[in-house]
């Protein structure tokens, strides 16, 4: 009898080789995968060009990137596969941008999910940044168009945000390529294990729906031990989210 | 060659033709394609439904009556409630007919199906409110039961359709409406409106132009004879009781009346400030969730940004972004005014 | 099955929490990002740059200013193309059809090849290349960066604000205005700029409506044609004001059916598909001026003329073939055009361009060129042309005016040859994209042939009352 060996990626803990096949993306020759998610007009492409060095083109435009942009870049000897996500405001609705955005986020886990925000209307831009939080426990949030939040004279403790969300802040400039070594470091360090985040759960939750959220949560967790976002996953079914109700009849989630 | 004369005859012609055969609804073509439908069950269906509506109204039905609320061949219809009462879904009771138990249970499941549909349309589908009712027509008798359960489980089990209408469990359980229609309150009564009546045509086009939504509250100021006339969400409606009595009214409790300060967003001028209590329950799928999305939610403030060249669109400031939407949108949010605008320079 | 069982409690929560989940989260989630950001969000004074957007906010959606502008900037983006593609134009065709492609013949014939080959590979194939290049590549390199730096600075949502309410009452989104526009350049880009439309319904209607948009490919042949017939009507001062009206009117209609196909669409097919409408307008950004000329050519215009070029290769052979090869006596090209004349002859066109429109389908550059070949061969002008199969144009539109009187042109041959250029299937190019983008063959279909029917029947109706009238 004989044995297939896995290949070392296969078994290690920062891969899930299979699903991330499943939705098209190529891991041969990959070390990490790495997500970039945002709302539209955050400068979303701009932050994946610096990183990757392609040129994507990035309009002035809510909603630019409908199909997944994918590049690369290499950092401490590890090779990165960077996947651009749809823009949207919200993870919560029916359309088909915000489908492939989650779906990618919750099946694909890629093992950092970056978070574009526009540092200027980041109240709004949280909203997604919250959802995704509910999702991932891997992220770094990156803070862009730090210049034009500066010439409205907004200033962000990031020390703070990143306190109160859980997860590493990088404020950055993406057009002038401000903070973008630091935001590769970063993504460097939450892919390895060396900074582990604690993402900021949803409190103000009412009553009726966070117990029934616990509820579910409790059931989910019998059949699917270790899942780390029982809770994103309860919500989805409260909503009545086919793709996750199709995903819980056939067990997709024990792809562990 | 023809003359060019002969050849536009021809044309015009087949233009004709193919109008007549295919024009919507009214065409020989879906005229005869409905005439086969017309089978003797969906025959027995909407007799079924009839009844149940006439019971519910504390009314009670004849073969005649029935028979002159239809353009079908009386003859048809006499054999078809002879068929009905073979199959014990009806009796007659002095000349009236009565549904029985099982016809009850019919009614009620093809009611579900009707009303499940609507909701399904409102939910998830572009159709104007004005096409839901005759779609759903079409489409309750061709759903059977275990489909509508998928389907109600799809929706979540929803309580009430669209039009604030019950819908009816799978058991046959069905809730009552609540509320009395709007002409029976006294003035000065403050009521929410519960259920817009969609049938007959001819009214709901009425109401419907008057762009009321379910779920508002109503202060009924002047109620006579000729007409009455309320406020709506900063807006005065008047209409006659004919119409009026097609909208169902809840009389509120005393706490549950919200000062008279509520308005709609489409009514918020330059310079003034705001702030968001809800959006209508009019204001469904994915429209109401993408404004929740966008930040339009409870306690948000709002501002008036800029109005487009022809009035509408218009966009509005909410947390730190000018987002447009048209004033048809507009009309579902509900704001309470902000006074004193400190940024009235 | 266990896993059944947390679906059916979830069920029974969503029955208990009934209708207003999507609301409580959103507004949970909303307060919580509310509070986040108060911890750390400190905002100082007034902020001037605000004022600056504002203030220019106010201008360009002002009840005075706001379409003056919109029509001036499309006007000059229009001219600048049109006028501005002339000349590299002309280098091009001068290089690729008047340098090059003698010499890749004669050579490639002198090392050996049969001269069969040689005509299939460099008169079919690469002449239909190379046409296409000439034709689209100048203009798309212009119109493509201006459009895009527009879209850069934050312009065009703007302009989508301010058109809504027009594309509103023909069941249409705002941001149509903008897709529409991209059309006048190309209809496969402006098809994929439809992705900025995030309403399902309208982007439907933006995708299907798209070809009702005259694009580069038309606007050659249009002003071609209205010089050579519809000038020549009055006195040469007039020719060029008149001709130049005549080009104009036939975008207008363009314009009208785009409005009028878009009512009748949402009215009828697209009527249950969901709709919803938001347009953020984004603060202005100043434009990276080089970036965007830069990425705007590889983005859009390279990928679209690679689709281009990948279609217009083998029509290239195509249209070399049929003009070459024989059955019994006559070539396919002949035959096909004796049978297509009767249907061309009741819409008021005639064989050879119906047969042009049908293996120039790829590309509308390649259509004049096709139909004086076609034209010189069926009717046996000697002296003129290059031979059977091989495409050519005129220095001269006088010169080819005649050839095309010879052929049997009449002034209504000429109106409605302008109305089927409008008024037909979109190419190849853009139908292959209407299916990559809407991933569905039934709207494919729709798209496709709609407007050719729209075609048929107008150009049937005019070719009709003009011969009772005239």
């Amino acid at each position: 009898m004989q044995t297939v060996t896995k290949s070392a990626c296969d078994s290690c803990e920062y891969s899930n080789t299979s699903g991330l096949k499943k939705l098209g993306i190529n891991t041969d020759d990959t070390d990490f995968v790495v997500a970039l998610a945002g709302n539209p007009n955050t400068g979303k492409s701009t932050v994946f060009n610096a990183l990757t060095g392609l040129r994507q083109h990035t309009g002035n435009w809510p909603g630019k990137t409908v199909t997944r942009a994918e590049g690369g870049y290499s950092f401490n000897e590890k090779k990165y596969k960077l996947v651009d996500l749809p823009g949207t405001y919200s993870l919560l609705s029916t359309s088909q941008d915000e489908e492939v955005a989650r779906s990618f986020i919750l099946f694909g886990k890629p093992d950092v999910t970056v978070i574009v925000v526009d540092a200027s209307r980041l109240e709004r831009n949280l909203n997604l940044v919250l959802q995704i939080l509910e999702i991932t426990n891997k992220a770094v949030l990156c803070l862009n168009l730090m210049d034009e939040a500066k010439r409205m004279e907004i200033e962000i403790d990031d020390r703070t945000l990143a306190r109160d969300l859980g997860i590493p802040v990088i404020p950055t400039s993406a057009r002038s390529k401000v903070g973008i070594q630091e935001l590769i470091s970063t993504i460097h360090k939450v892919a390895t294990g060396e900074i582990i985040c604690k993402p900021h759960r949803i409190k103000n939750v009412p009553k009726q729906i966070n117990n029934a959220i616990e509820k579910l949560c409790v059931e989910i967790e019998k059949e699917y031990p270790n899942i780390p976002n029982s809770r994103w996953i309860a919500l989805r079914l409260l909503d009545g989210d086919e793709r996750i109700i199709e995903a819980v009849k056939t067990g997709e989630f024990i792809t562990e | 060659m023809a003359s060019p004369i002969t050849y536009l005859l021809v044309f015009t012609a087949v233009i004709i033709l193919l109008v007549v055969l295919f024009y919507p609804k009214g065409g020989i073509y879906w005229r005869l394609k409905n005439s086969f439908k017309n089978d003797s069950k969906t025959l027995i269906e909407d007799i079924l439904k009839k009844l149940y509506h006439a019971e519910d109204g504390g009314n009670s039905l004849s073969t005649n009556d029935i028979i002159s609320s239809t353009n079908i061949r009386p003859k048809k219809i006499i054999e078809t409630i002879a068929q009905m009462e073979a199959n014990q879904l009806i009796n007659f009771n002095n000349g009236t007919i009565k549904l029985t138990e099982n016809g009850m249970d019919y009614a009620l499941r093809i009611i579900r199906v009707h009303r499940l549909w609507e909701k399904y349309l409102s939910e998830k589908t572009g159709f104007d409110k004005k096409d839901w009712h005759d779609i759903a027509e079409k489409m309750e008798h061709k759903l059977n039961t275990k489909q509508a359960k998928e389907l109600a489980t799809n929706l979540g089990n929803p309580r009430f359709d669209p039009h604030g209408d019950p819908i009816p469990t799978e058991f046959g359980e069905i809730e009552a409406i609540q509320g009395k229609p709007m002409p029976v309150f006294k003035e000065g009564t403050i009521g929410r409106i519960v259920h817009i009546e969609d049938e007959p045509d001819i009214i709901y086009q009425q109401i419907l132009a008057e762009d009321l939504h379910i779920g508002s509250h109503v202060h009924i100021v002047e109620n006579n004879e000729k007409r009455i006339v309320f406020h709506s969400e900063g807006e005065e409606y008047v209409l006659a009781p004919i119409v009026a009595n097609n909208i169902t009214i809840l009389q509120l409790l005393k706490d549950e009346i919200l000062e008279e300060n509520t308005f709609r967003l489409s009514s918020l001028k330059e310079n003034e400030s705001a702030k968001i209590i809800g959006i209508s329950n009019e204001c469904r799928g994915e429209m109401r969730r993408r404004l929740l999305d966008l930040g339009f939610v409870l306690n948000t403030t709002i501002e008036l940004d800029l109005i487009s060249p022809m009035n509408n669109p218009r966009s509005y400031l909410v947390r730190n972004t000018a987002i447009a939407i048209r004033n048809e949108q507009a009309k579902f949010i509900l704001i309470e005014k902000i006074k004193n605008h400190a940024n009235s320079n | 099955m266990k896993t059944n069982k947390i679906l059916n409690i979830s069920n029974d929560l969503r029955w208990q929490i009934g209708d207003g989940f999507h609301d409580k989260l959103t507004e949970g989630i909303y307060s919580d990002a509310a509070q986040i950001a108060q911890n750390s969000v400190f905002k100082k004074g007034a902020t001037k740059h605000f004022r600056f957007d504002r203030v220019l906010d106010k201008i360009v959606t002002s009840k005075i200013w706001g379409f003056p502008i919109m029509i001036l900037i499309l006007s000059v983006v229009l001219w600048l193309t049109i006028i501005g593609a002339n000349y590299p134009s002309g280098l091009l065709s001068q290089l690729l059809l008047d340098t090059i492609h003698p010499w890749l013949k004669e050579t490639t014939i002198s090392i050996g090849f049969p001269i069969w080959l040689a005509g299939f590979l460099f008169d079919g194939v690469y002449l239909a290349l190379a046409w296409v290049i000439a034709v689209m590549l100048p203009p798309m390199a212009i119109f493509f960066p201006l459009f895009t730096l527009l879209e850069d600075f934050g312009y065009l949502p703007r302009a989508a604000f301010n058109l809504d309410n027009l594309f509103k009452k023909s069941g249409a989104h705002g941001k149509q205005a903008l897709t529409m526009s991209m059309g006048f350049g190309c209809n496969a880009a402006g098809v994929v700029a439809t992705r900025i439309i995030d309403s399902p319904r309208e982007r439907l209607i933006a995708i299907i409506t798209n070809n009702f948009s005259l694009c580069n490919g038309r606007w050659p042949t249009q002003i071609l044609i209205a010089s050579i017939f519809i000038g020549a009507m009055v006195p040469k001062g007039f020719a060029g004001a008149l001709s130049t009206l005549s080009v104009i009117t036939i975008a207008l209609l363009g314009v009208f059916f785009t409005f009028a196909v878009s009512y009748f669409l949402s009215k009828t097919l697209l009527k249950g598909e969901v709709s919803s409408f938001t347009l953020e307008l984004p603060p202005y950004r100043p434009p990276v001026f080089w970036k965007t000329i830069y990425t705007s050519l590889i983005d859009r215009t390279l990928i679209v003329l690679w689709r281009a070029c990948v279609f217009a290769a083998p029509a290239g052979a195509v249209i070399w073939l049929i003009a070459n090869i024989s059955i019994g006596n006559i070539t396919i090209a002949h035959w096909m055009i004796e049978h297509l004349n009767g249907f061309g002859f009741l819409i008021g066109l005639n064989g050879v361009i119906l047969l042009a429109y049908i293996v120039a389908i790829p590309a509308n550059e390649i259509v004049i060129p096709t139909i004086l070949m076609l034209t010189v061969m069926s009717v046996s002008i000697s002296g003129v042309g290059e031979g059977n199969g091989v495409m050519f144009e005129l220095e001269s539109a006088t010169a080819t005016g005649e050839i095309l009187r010879a052929g049997g042109w009449t002034l209504l041959t000429a109106v409605n040859l302008m109305l089927f250029s409008l008024l037909h299937n979109p190419c190849s190019t853009t139908i292959y994209t209407i299916y990559k983008e809407t991933k569905s063959v039934k709207w494919t279909v729709i798209a496709s042939v709609l407007p050719l029917i729209i075609g048929f029947v107008v150009c049937f109706i005019v070719a009709q009352v003009w011969r009772i009238l005239v």
